[in-house]
């Protein structure tokens, strides 16, 4: 394709028929074969806008036109011609655009993603705890989720891990026993409460205990067994201590019922226990058992129990894997500082005794039974498959029940009916393995672990035409639940009334309400927010001593901004929520990080805000300032081109070549502002870093962890801070410069802090809803907002203006659009 | 179906061979003469501070770099070139993907990454081991980078656990889980066919964009499926004894080195064994936060925050002090290579290490002048040689020049613009 587009003498638009897209003569005068500004020679490009790289091409020219970008300072593109040359340009891609996703549907094909994989196959095969999905490989990311079509790939290697999962989850959902295996118990008393009578952190970590008091370890064994005795922990579960029921471990994988009863306590002095004032929350970890002061791999299970002052009975169910036990985990509690001194054995220091006594708990029993044989046998998973023909099914004609069952496990497992001709090659397929002497139950499963590894199963299909609703149902339940459609949406795709506008509308709302919501908001916040890395990087401890070991603030941090999320949708919040609310999500534990009144207890509840207070919506929870930050500084840069492009929807350009990247002086000698002057007076910066710098700089009163500062810490200059932190460190830091959070936005708004700052983003919610929309709509159909798409948006921003664009009604209105709905949609007049 | 599944391999054997780049396939004539080849491919995606990587001078008398010391015991083993880069790679990080395919443009919309050379060699050398390939990592983001890319441009994730590698490398399962893994096998050859019958047909109803991802799927079951004969002659065959204790498993991110090192081990171990004879390893320094430097010390700042050095002192001195390290295991693995003997020759006058990265500086964010390192394999080494700094050479080409010397006849790949003639033949 030649230059077909010449340079026009004047600032008329230089319309060449037949071309689509002219080029006036103020971007030319740059963008030509001679300079090529920027690498672009607007002249080259091709204005075939059938061809998707040229179209996305013309669509960032546009772009940068119409948020005036370019023409650069200094250079004037007069109205109207500007408008009008925007207008025309826009008409032009729009049509092609819309061409296209006319021929070839708005997105292709998408894989699912090992999350969805997985949780499909539990819901398919009746297995809520089955556990393939680190079977398959990591999905690649792209446009920021694991949704994207393009970027979900197959290849050999995917294959064989799809065919290898199917094996293994057909293998569990199948049995062979002919009665349940019954559960095992366990109860351990008195000193079996622990592996060993005492531990390396001695009697300040633990201690046996009886009328309150510490019993002397030669004395343990008179005692060991006595239902009187209680274990009391004072130390969180983190290497070197952990601590588990002797001599238990799950001898199958599966679910166990854990009963303990249990007291929060405060170690006095001369190792006494008294009733504490606060309950201690817990939970517990599954791991295998070790040797004394070796730490393995724990896993979470899920489940924070606070214990109260007065003992009490509670009951939890964990999922153990084969030769697992699980460990106490008393969570927020300090861990101590071990020292191999000349490379001898650890011995551990501890802090100065906190006024009033160490909180910990105290266990008096504890039983487990499992593994929780199913309710009914054989279990739902083996009737998935077999249906009513019992364990080892044999039956007297193979082929037409093979077709039978092979039907009815179609029409479970698959997105949309299966036509018979398609079906009729898995019937085939068990054929073949009962001619080559297998039996029927591994025939069977031959068939359905062909089935679970076909495009049937593996690919979600965009919805084609008016009454495609199966693809429909597909893709809502896999938006909101991240799953396979249920029982009620199939019913609905059946007859054929799904598309209904109250059905769809009912469903969405539906499936927003319901648990299977709770997938939707962690997959969704994981790759949306990054909660995925909210462990990445620890605190550096020489500068922030306070956070050292502190699992149970960032779990809360965690759980914090997953119930924020979770509100915007069911509380259908506006929109303006992403940067302001006059309320949070709390605990215990983030009360007293965001310095509010103290909270009692591990559970998340909204807590109304005081006025003036920095806090409120996304913009400043402690989860997204973390993910922002490494484990030493925080950076208005990242913080701020992050926000941008997360929160507030205008993604800066990728940084230049050539140029370093600025680093936070933890030496305390300059502050952060003073090393960012570059960004400001030279012009070339400035032309991005004034779009986001000022964002992160509204922020810097926020520390790596979201806690609330006036300095900065350093580890040379300033005032010096000693102490000797809650595990037992000395530490030394310095307290710098004073932060100062103001800033000037590109349009050149001022602002004097954070608080400020918000008032500002908050009064542009039609961005943040526009933002929350792209980001929704990538989620939910695999495929980013298309230029096509662009007007459709608009439409959709219009009629949530009025009522400040709800989160929920955005979700709403997004699954009535074309959008969501695909080809199908533009049937609609 | 048996006669069909015959024909199929066929087929996908004839649809992995465009003959875009290759006339014929194959090692090159007479095999009973010609000792196996290999190689290593190594990167590390942000590269080496090139002041003290790239020599002043060129040619056979050049002087060594710093870094170049550290492997002065093996200079007569290994070339070191200037000037080499993929043309039209550029986009800083995005390059990383993209060292051992040269796919231009890794930042445009709607790229695509093309086939590795790794992959590439696999596919034109047939399968003559238990692994065509191996495919290792350190630190890596599994699900975002990789050196390997199959011919769709798709990613083929690393493994990164060394006793993982070694029980497929050497574990030899109870004739029971051989008899077993058979049985397995032979199922799956039958499922496949399936699949293959089955989506063929669904891909009829599918439109263009649609077709394309599906072709992805069908290309994957012939890829399996062409694979599934060479399995099952593998299980029957006995593992290859290891001369070593399983490996430990290091997972600790900081732990870069030990972990390197730990790689290097298995990638030795692999082509010692004749596991496989194409090894590619991807050491992700972007994805390594802070890591252990010496004993009693950690960096200041994760390898990515360091190597945007700004030219201060003190990452600086960190940077080269990790990158030394590096050399000195890369100094390690040319040692033991030298030292093991096949038939009565060096392994490392048979097996080629590639040393480089996608980053010629990355501090910033520059992908031209790439730090290149090529050692052993049955090549005349020992120099310096030095492409145009302004207009680099396709790394391609040298690529080409490691293809034939592994017995691949083909005069292209990827970029490049003929054979690296500079490099020859001993």
């Amino acid at each position: 394709m030649g230059p077909r587009l010449a340079f026009a003498a004047s600032l008329l638009l230089a319309s060449l028929a037949p071309a689509a897209v002219s080029v006036p003569a103020v971007c030319s005068a740059c963008h030509n074969a001679k300079t090529a500004m920027g690498g672009l020679d607007l002249g080259t490009l091709p204005d075939r806008l059938d061809d998707r790289s040229v179209r996305e091409r013309w669509i960032r020219v546009h772009d940068r036109v119409e948020r005036a970008e370019m023409p650069p300072k200094g250079v004037t593109f007069p109205e109207p011609q500007r408008t009008a040359w925007l207008r025309q340009l826009s008409q032009a891609i729009h049509e092609a655009d819309r061409a296209q996703a006319m021929e070839f549907g708005r997105g292709p094909l998408r894989r699912l993603n090992r999350d969805e994989y997985q949780q499909n196959l539990r819901d398919v095969l009746e297995l809520p705890a089955l556990d393939i999905r680190d079977i398959l490989p990591e999905d690649r990311e792209g446009h920021r989720f694991n949704k994207a079509a393009e970027t979900l790939d197959m290849s050999r290697v995917q294959l064989t891990a799809y065919l290898d999962a199917a094996e293994a989850a057909l293998r569990h959902a199948m049995v062979v026993e002919t009665s349940p295996r019954s559960a095992v118990h366990y109860r351990a008393v008195g000193t079996a409460l622990f592996p060993e009578k005492v531990t390396f952190g001695e009697r300040e970590a633990m201690f046996f205990a009886k009328n309150n008091k510490a019993i002397e370890t030669k004395q343990l064994d008179v005692y060991k067994d006595d239902p009187s005795i209680e274990m009391a922990l004072f130390r969180s579960a983190h290497w070197p201590y952990y601590g588990y029921p002797r001599k238990f471990v799950a001898k199958w994988p599966g679910e166990y019922r854990v009963r303990f009863s249990a007291r929060a306590v405060l170690h006095v002095e001369n190792y006494r226990v008294q009733p504490a004032s606060r309950p201690v929350p817990m939970t517990f970890r599954a791991r295998k058992p070790s040797g004394p002061d070796v730490s393995g791999d724990v896993r979470a299970t899920g489940g924070v129990m606070d214990v109260l002052p007065e003992a009490r009975v509670f009951e939890t169910t964990i999922l153990l894997r084969e030769l697992e036990t699980f460990e106490y985990s008393p969570l927020g509690l300090p861990v101590p500082l071990a020292r191999n001194v000349d490379g001898g054995a650890p011995t551990y220091r501890y802090p100065p005794f906190p006024s009033g006594g160490q909180p910990g708990i105290a266990i008096q029993w504890l039983e487990v039974d499992g593994p929780l044989p199913p309710s009914e046998w054989p279990p739902a998973s083996h009737r998935v498959l077999f249906g009513d023909l019992g364990i080892n099914p044999s039956p007297a004609r193979p082929a037409a029940e093979a077709r039978r069952l092979l039907r009815r496990f179609a029409d479970r497992a698959a997105h949309e009916p299966v036509p018979a001709s398609a079906l009729v090659k898995y019937e085939q397929l068990v054929q073949t393995r009962l001619d080559r002497g297998a039996g029927f139950t591994e025939a069977m499963l031959a068939g359905y672990k062909a089935f679970l590894s076909s495009p049937h199963f593996l690919y979600l299909r965009e919805p084609e035409n008016s009454d495609d609703h199966f693809s429909i149902a597909a893709r809502l339940s896999h938006f909101l639940t991240n799953t396979r459609s249920d029982e009620q949406l199939r019913e609905l795709a059946r007859s054929r009334t799904l598309r209904d506008p109250a059905n769809l509308r009912r469903q969405a709302e539906r499936l927003i309400a319901g648990p299977g919501f709770e997938r939707f908001i962690a997959n969704f916040t994981d790759y949306w927010l990054n909660l995925r890395y909210i462990r990445r990087d620890d605190p550096d401890i020489r500068l922030y001593p306070e956070y050292r070991f502190d699992n149970y603030l960032v779990e809360s941090m965690e759980r914090e901004t997953r119930a924020f999320v979770t509100a915007m949708f069911r509380d259908n919040l506006p929109s303006r929520a992403i940067v302001s609310t006059d309320f949070i999500y709390a605990n215990d534990r983030l009360a007293s990080h965001y310095g509010l009144l103290p909270l009692n207890g591990s559970a998340m509840r909204k807590v109304m805000l005081p006025p003036q207070s920095p806090l409120g919506g996304l913009l400043t929870q402690a989860a997204i300032l973390k993910v922002t930050a490494n484990g030493a500084t925080t950076s208005p840069v990242i913080r701020g081109a992050w926000i941008m492009e997360r929160l507030i929807g205008d993604p800066p350009p990728p940084p230049p070549t050539g140029v370093p990247s600025v680093e936070p002086d933890i030496r305390g000698a300059k502050t952060i502002r003073q090393l960012l002057t570059m960004h400001t007076k030279n012009a070339t910066c400035a032309g991005c870093h004034e779009r986001f710098d000022p964002v992160g700089l509204a922020l810097e009163n926020f520390d790596i962890l979201g806690g609330w500062r006036t300095r900065y810490r350093g580890l040379e200059q300033g005032e010096p801070v000693t102490g000797i932190d809650r595990a037992g460190h000395d530490f030394s830091y310095t307290l710098a410069e004073a932060v100062n959070a103001s800033g000037k936005l590109l349009d050149g708004r001022t602002f004097a802090d954070v608080l400020q700052l918000k008032t500002f983003l908050a009064a542009n919610p039609r961005q943040l809803a526009r933002n929350l929309l792209h980001q929704l709509t990538i989620y939910s159909t695999g495929v980013p907002v298309r230029f096509s798409d662009r007007a459709e948006m608009e439409a959709i921003l219009d009629a949530n203006a009025r009522t400040g664009f709800r989160v929920r009604d955005l979700v709403q209105s997004l699954v009535a659009s074309r959008i969501f709905l695909g080809k199908a949609g533009f049937d609609k007049p | 179906m048996i006669e069909r599944r015959r024909f199929l391999r066929a087929a996908g054997v004839t649809l992995a061979l465009p003959g875009l780049e290759c006339f014929s396939a194959g090692v090159a004539g007479a095999a009973a003469v010609e000792p196996v080849r290999r190689m290593i491919l190594i990167s590390n995606n942000l590269g080496v501070l090139p002041k003290l990587f790239f020599p002043q001078s060129t040619g056979r008398n050049y002087e060594l770099s710093p870094y170049l010391t550290g492997l002065a015991e093996h200079r007569s083993d290994f070339t070191v070139f200037s000037g080499l880069s993929h043309p039209a790679v550029e986009g800083g990080h995005s390059t990383e993907n993209c060292f051992l395919t040269g796919a231009r443009g890794p930042t445009k919309s709607g790229f695509r990454n093309t086939i590795s050379l790794d992959q590439f060699a696999a596919e034109r050398l047939g399968q003559s081991t238990r692994f065509p390939t191996l495919n290792l990592g350190v630190n890596i983001d599994k699900a975002n980078r990789s050196l390997s890319w199959t011919r769709d441009g798709v990613l083929l994730p690393a493994e990164d656990t060394a006793p993982a590698l070694f029980r497929k490398m050497f574990i030899q399962g109870e004739p029971e889980a051989v008899a077993r893994q058979l049985r397995r096998l032979e199922e799956r050859g039958s499922i496949l066919d399936t699949l293959l019958e089955d989506a063929g047909q669904f891909s009829h109803r599918l439109g263009r964009d649609d077709r394309q991802r599906l072709d992805q799927y069908l290309t994957s079951v012939r890829e399996v499926e062409g694979r599934l004969q060479m399995m099952r002659e593998w299980e029957q065959r006995p593992k290859p004894l290891a001369r070593q204790a399983a490996p430990p498993d290091i997972q600790d991110k900081k732990l870069f080195f030990a972990k390197l090192e730990l790689m290097l081990s298995m990638a030795q171990l692999a082509i010692e064994s004749d596991s496989t004879r194409v090894v590619t390893l991807m050491v992700d320094a972007f994805a390594t936060p802070v890591f252990k430097l010496r004993e009693n010390q950690d960096t200041t700042d994760g390898y990515h925050n360091l190597s945007h050095h700004g030219q201060a002192a003190e990452k600086l001195q960190q940077l080269e002090n990790a990158e030394r390290q590096q050399m000195a295991l890369l100094a390690k693995l040319l040692r033991s290579l030298a030292n093991a003997r096949e038939n009565g020759q060096r392994l490392l006058d048979t097996t080629m290490v590639l040393y480089g990265s996608n980053m010629g500086d990355a501090n910033t964010h520059d992908n031209s002048n790439l730090p290149i390192l090529l050692a052993g394999g049955g090549f005349r080494h020992g120099k310096h040689i030095a492409f145009g700094h302004d207009n680099n050479t396709p790394l391609a080409n040298m690529f080409v020049a490691m293809l034939q010397r592994l017995g691949v006849d083909c005069e292209s790949f990827a970029s490049s613009t003929g054979r690296l003639k500079e490099l020859e033949f001993v």
